[in-house]
């Protein structure tokens, strides 16, 4: 998924042209943090919970959801935010701020229940996670009983399928496109080349509807995942009926709870409840308000003062998005009453710093930047860990299934670098003082952030050559796969958290090309290999074992410079009850709140 | 006056077409690609290309030029918004919304602003300046003079908070400016928006007093009102009947260039006063490189400015009867 957060969204192709803040991730680029954080004083972040993640059974799949203890059905929860949703029709969600809100009117085959024991996947319009007899080539998926539009025609296997051939068509570009490509015949070309889309009459026959409640795929290659991938909003259901192409994006027919009674762009989005929901149907949401009314245009600042106010309509309100503005994190720390109504949590965005390995060739030098690097001082520029993350050693983020926590690089032990072992390891090389090129977004705080790495590097023997890049066009530099340059910042979440998405589109050695995600350029062929087996494992947690395998390999490589788990803080209104961090989206999530 | 007027929006019309021209090739010549905005996370080529086409990014700067300004007369489809009617200045590439809605909501707004505070600043403005041609060299001359240096030199991000704070939170006198329509609440509309008028018009007043000193004292100076005390009028009648006719010509060509300023200043005004107008749209459109948005707000401006020109031409010939407009 994408993130919302400006600091670290900027990793998309959106950020790539910077400011361009059509997917609501404005103020691109790296490293927007606050000047003059005081990081140190920060507590550390809560990061429970992150580590289990697991497939749930049909029994989980049903509903209504367990109740949350004390909540009461009635009232309106205001939602204060800075961007208005970019885009609602589900085929061009990709951002985690528009999905947060689409679950309140949109629904996909499967999604994920977070209780305290973890994260499940669980059914959403199905009955279960879906089936697979053939290790991941074909997925049957039956539909709930009970399932109806917000006119009340029942959902369909056919309404299922439609929703997914609406996706080839050429106005759909900007969500996610893993099915898209795995539906046709050859997944490796082109696959609007292959099927244009339902508006002309074609269907899609590579998905089966056997009758009212069945859906069959026929994938073009074993997906032992496609079951999370089909949980992704970019995957929810559309009806027929009511498609109306690019209006669509404004005014989607709602499949959950809700339904939009306005939409005024960049103003206001008013919900009410959809009568023709059932809860019975539905094991994740609880739809206890009456109505969400929701407002943006608001900067972090100004929500995290209303918050600390809590007068009004303010104690009835949350934020998706809006963290506590960095300046003033401290404060709300320091304040146990905001203490009680805020959220912490660790998001499933990493950010880090490539090495270009097709230019910085000996492994020992690159284990020597590694070891050098001062991680805790580019932390405490950039706002400490809750402005910014905990400091991360590996490729995986905590939020992944099968994550394994190893630090190869003593990056927690000596998190301010070691000068000393980076100096052997260069002897090792033989180049003692080689001069690498650091390529950086020319923001104030990259500045400061440049300045410390340039001094540990030194330290260590290295020649560092700063180079400043124009935040707008500082994708389209770094992903050039002649760059010249050595190190640059680069940030990744994965779509649905487990090692195929979080590895291999940044891994995979055959997938380096201009603009794509391997910025590291690293091509081993064992670990191309590793990628291939490990995403033929049906079993969800062996395969979890084999990506962690595969993350260590990488971390053996340095091809990165591991940087920062992001973290996300946040206030919400002491009015509302069962306001939750969602560590799939990375911030807070809106199916359990309700009105004291 | 038919033909000078026809003349004048002749002219007004290639004015805009070369200022739209002229947009139109800097800000779609940055080497910059919309398209990947539009672009899933991981962006195929294949896809980058089809957004292009989308856009018709994937023509020729002249023919996307053609379309865009034969949009306007009769519409567009963008496959990737939608259709777009006529008026259409395409869609922004930011809130994916019809760029000409999107500043027909907002211009009100700056309109409202531009035209209250012109009023303010021309009244205001001449008749502190006639006050202190009327008692040149006295008391009231010096004082007018020297305040208006004063106001001139002031800034409005500094004057509207502060007065802000005195007559809004302090005092309570006025209510926060916020825009109310004029066809809704015109009361409102005026309290509203009174205070943006007052910052604005301390700032700008400043120049008017002095050219309406200088250029009445000019006038008082000229053979006809010589002629005209000679022959027995009232200093008073000479000063109020003629003179000032005289010097309005000057002050009405420089408020055409101010009403320029003035409407660009929005954008601090706006910022100031947490005003959503056409300067904040403008201010979100370059922090967004919204392409479409800019060129639209550029040229909804221009036209603005230009036609606002024609009218103080228009105000010449009621004022200067000398002003022959055939």
């Amino acid at each position: 998924m994408r993130s919302h957060n400006r600091r670290f969204a900027s990793f998309t192709a959106v950020l790539a042209v910077g400011a361009l803040a059509l997917a609501g991730c404005a103020k691109g680029g790296g490293g927007g943090a606050p000047q003059g954080e005081t990081a140190t004083s920060q507590k550390p972040v809560d990061n429970k919970a992150v580590s289990a993640i697991t497939v749930g059974t049909a029994q989980d799949s049903t509903g209504p959801a367990p109740e949350v203890p004390g909540a009461k059905p009635g009232g309106t929860v205001n939602m204060i935010d800075r961007d208005d949703f970019s885009h609602l029709d589900p085929g061009r969600v990709y951002l985690n701020y528009n999905a947060s809100v689409s679950a309140l009117f949109t629904r996909q085959l499967t999604n994920y229940k977070k209780d305290d024991s973890g994260i499940k996947l669980v059914g959403d319009l199905a009955t279960d996670t879906g089936s697979t007899t053939d290790g991941g080539k074909t997925w049957k998926f039956t539909l709930k009983d009970g399932l109806k539009w917000q006119d009340g025609a029942p959902i369909t296997a056919a309404d299922v399928k439609y929703s997914f051939e609406r996706l080839y068509a050429d106005f759909i570009t900007e969500g996610p496109t893993y099915a898209q490509a795995w539906l046709v015949p050859d997944a490796a070309k082109p696959y609007r080349d292959q099927y244009k889309g339902p508006y002309d009459g074609k269907e899609l026959d590579t998905i089966e509807t056997p009758d009212d409640k069945t859906v069959i795929f026929h994938l073009n290659a074993a997906h032992p995942d496609f079951n999370f991938t089909v949980a992704m909003t970019g995957y929810g259901a559309v009806p027929k009926a009511h498609d109306t192409k690019q209006k669509y994006d404004k005014q989607p027919f709602s499949s959950g709870p809700y339904q939009i009674v306005s939409h005024v762009t960049d103003k206001s989005l008013d919900l009410e409840r959809n009568p023709n929901w059932d809860k019975a149907t539905d094991p994740i949401r609880h739809a206890y308000p009456d109505k969400f009314h929701m407002e943006f245009g608001l900067q972090s600042q100004q929500t995290t003062e209303r918050f600390l106010a809590d007068a009004g309509g303010d104690k009835q309100a949350f934020t998706f998005h809006n963290p506590v503005a960095p300046e003033r994190i401290q404060e709300v720390l320091n304040n146990p009453e905001a203490m009680k109504r805020s959220l912490q949590g660790l998001t499933p965005f990493t950010t880090f710093y490539n090495i270009n390995t097709k230019r910085v060739t000996d492994v020992n030098v690159r284990k020597a930047i590694s070891t050098a690097w001062p991680s805790q001082q580019v932390q405490q520029l950039q706002g400490g860990e809750l402005g910014a993350g905990k400091i991360a050693t590996t490729v995986m983020s905590p939020t992944v299934l099968g994550y394994e926590a190893f630090d190869l690089y003593g990056k927690l032990k000596t998190p301010q670098g070691d000068p000393e072992a980076a100096k052997a390891l260069l002897a090792k090389s033989g180049t003692p003082n080689p001069t690498v090129v650091y390529a950086y977004n020319q923001t104030p705080v990259q500045e400061k952030v440049t300045i410390a790495i340039k001094e540990a590097l030194t330290k260590a023997g290295f020649k560092v050559v700063a180079k400043p890049l124009n935040p707008t066009t500082f994708y389209d530099a770094i992903g050039q796969v002649d760059n010249k340059y050595d190190i640059y910042w680069g940030g990744w979440a994965a779509d649905w958290p487990t090692g195929s998405t979080a590895i291999q589109p940044q891994f995979d050695g055959r997938q380096i090309a201009d603009g794509a995600a391997n910025y590291s350029h690293l091509n081993v062929p064992e670990i191309n290999d590793a990628i291939d087996k490990a995403n033929t494992i049906t079993d969800a947690a062996e395969a979890g074992k084999a990506w962690a395998a595969i993350d260590r390999q990488i971390m053996d490589q340095a091809a990165i410079v591991p940087e920062h788990y992001q973290t996300y803080f946040g206030l919400y209104g002491s009015g509302l009850g069962g306001v939750k961090f969602d560590p799939i989206q990375g911030e807070q999530s809106a199916l359990d709140i309700w009105v004291k | 006056m038919t033909s000078f007027l026809l003349r004048r929006v002749l002219g007004a019309l290639v004015i805009l077409l070369i200022i739209s021209a002229v947009t139109f090739y800097l800000f779609y010549a940055v080497p910059r690609d919309p398209a990947r905005a539009f672009c899933g996370k991981i962006c195929r080529p294949e896809t980058l290309a089809l957004i292009r086409h989308n856009l018709g990014m994937d023509e020729p700067l002249f023919v996307q030029y053609w379309h865009w300004l034969a949009g306007i007369f009769t519409g567009r489809e963008f496959v990737q918004f939608g259709e777009c009617p006529a008026p259409c200045l395409g869609y922004s590439f930011a809130t994916q919304e019809p760029v000409f809605g999107a500043i027909v909501d907002r211009f009100p707004v700056t309109l409202s602003l531009t035209i209250g505070a012109s009023v303010v600043i021309l009244s205001f403005g001449i008749l502190t300046g006639m006050l202190a041609a009327w008692k040149a060299g006295r008391p009231i001359d010096k004082i007018a003079s020297s305040s208006s240096v004063i106001g001139a030199s002031l800034q409005i991000y500094f004057v509207g908070p502060l007065l802000a704070f005195y007559l809004v939170d302090t005092l309570g006198l006025i209510p926060r400016p916020s825009y109310v329509p004029f066809t809704e609440e015109p009361l409102s509309w005026f309290t509203h928006l009174l205070l943006p008028w007052v910052v604005l018009s301390i700032i700008f007043t400043a120049n008017y007093t002095r050219m309406t000193r200088s250029q009445m004292v000019e006038q008082l100076a000229e053979d006809y009102v010589r002629t005209a005390r000679a022959k027995g009028m009232s200093g008073r009648s000479v000063f109020f009947r003629f003179a000032w006719r005289g010097a309005m010509i000057p002050i009405l060509t420089i408020f055409g260039v101010d009403l320029a300023t003035l409407l660009g200043g929005a954008i601090i005004t706006e910022q100031t006063f947490s005003l959503h107008g056409i300067g904040e749209l403008a201010v979100r459109a370059v922090q967004n490189t919204d392409l479409p948005m800019l060129l639209g707000v550029t040229i909804v401006g221009a036209a603005a400015i230009v036609l606002l020109n024609i009218f103080v031409d228009v105000l010449y010939a009621f004022i200067d009867p000398r002003v022959r407009l055939g």
